[in-house]
């Protein structure tokens, strides 16, 4: 127990983020949070060590976002000020941003379609790949790139940025 | 690639926190949950599978040797006794096996099953006293094997109660067992034979 209480110290920052990005709402990623390392501890025995456990956490916590909306449905609404308090952790960033402009990345994220933003969310900000967020969401590589392509294209539009080549 | 690496758009995704703190320690919630459920041991499938070709094959291989007695040994009967008489007749046993009410235990399988069950093992002991040595040790075996295989499938489907190939064959295997059961008792005997002549 105590192992695994050092495990959610170091994950549970990570776990947060993403599940606040892919739901928007910081009572329903915190939900979502405490379910995954309930499920994650209930599964321990199944993880096989083929993947970081970070990223295994990843998968299930995906999982209960995707879950959560099946069941309740995609809310249109989003609890902005829950994203704009995330604080950036030191050394996380690779070079400094301004607080408004952050704030407009964060912003210009939460208007993104569900779809297209969860593509967005795991690969452009977590790093997988196209491979890897297909597995994740359940869907295909094609339509994950699709979905990147039109959610780079509205962060573009919507932040005001020049039009680039996404290829 | 070089032009990515300065689009301004990638710049700001990279600039947002990957760690996003939650406001309250989620940690107390979790361990009073995790507290009460135990880890879940997952068989991984493919030692399910493994488990379940093994069992299968066992009861091909019981059930093939089987047959493969029931005939020379019925070929074997049929040269001592020149005329027969008309075989005894025996409750089917495909009729009293009931998937419906199946569980683990053949006497789970009902009164009629085990009632069956008992009348041709009555027939079927009657019958193999008669059987020429050899051929009554290779029955006998062949039983005990079916009965065996029976036995490891029930405690693998205790553990897998869900499991529609396991429940699927073990009822295979108890529809063997009485196939056996009634081929034997089916066999006419020299004894009796030698007493009508």
């Amino acid at each position: 127990m105590k192992a695994f209480e050092r495990l959610y110290r170091l994950h549970s920052g990570k776990v947060m983020g993403l599940c606040l990005r892919m739901t928007r709402r910081r009572d329903v990623a915190e939900d979502c949070v405490q379910q995954t390392f309930i499920r994650a501890w209930r599964s321990l025995a199944a993880f096989e060590g083929r993947s970081a456990f970070g990223t295994w956490l990843h998968r299930i916590a995906v999982n209960e976002v995707l879950t959560h909306e099946r069941n309740h449905g995609t809310r249109a609404e989003s609890d902005g000020e829950a994203v704009e308090d995330a604080q950036a952790v030191p050394g996380e960033t690779n070079r400094e941003y301004d607080a408004g402009e952050v704030m407009d990345v964060e912003r210009a994220l939460e208007t993104l379609p569900p779809g297209s933003r969860h593509v967005v969310v795991l690969q452009t900000v977590y790093g997988y790949s196209h491979e890897e967020v297909a597995e994740m969401l359940g869907i295909a590589v094609g339509t994950c790139k699709a979905q990147l392509h039109r959610g780079r294209r509205l962060l573009r539009e919507r932040m005001g940025l020049p039009e680039m080549s996404d290829e | 690639m070089s032009e990515r690496k300065h689009d301004p758009l990638d710049e700001a995704l990279a600039s947002l926190a990957k760690d996003v703190a939650p406001e309250r320690d989620l940690w107390p919630q979790i361990r009073a949950e995790i507290a009460t459920t135990p880890i879940v041991a997952e068989e991984p499938r493919s030692r399910m599978q493994a488990t379940w070709f093994r069992l299968a094959a066992t009861v091909l291989l019981v059930v093939g040797t089987s047959l493969v007695t029931y005939y020379v040994t019925r070929q074997s009967m049929q040269q001592q006794v020149a005329q027969t008489t008309a075989p005894q007749t025996l409750p089917a046993p495909v009729a009293v096996a009931q998937p419906a009410s199946f569980s683990f235990g053949s006497e789970r399988l009902g009164a009629g099953y085990m009632n069956a069950r008992a009348e041709l093992d009555k027939s079927f002991q009657q019958r193999l006293a008669g059987l020429p040595p050899a051929a009554r040790a290779k029955v006998e075996a062949d039983l005990a094997d079916l009965r065996r295989a029976a036995d490891d499938i029930s405690k693998t489907l205790a553990e897998h109660p869900s499991d529609p190939l396991l429940q699927d064959l073990l009822m295979s295997t108890y529809q063997s067992e009485l196939q056996l059961l009634a081929n034997v008792s089916e066999l006419p005997t020299a004894g009796s034979m030698r007493t009508d002549l």
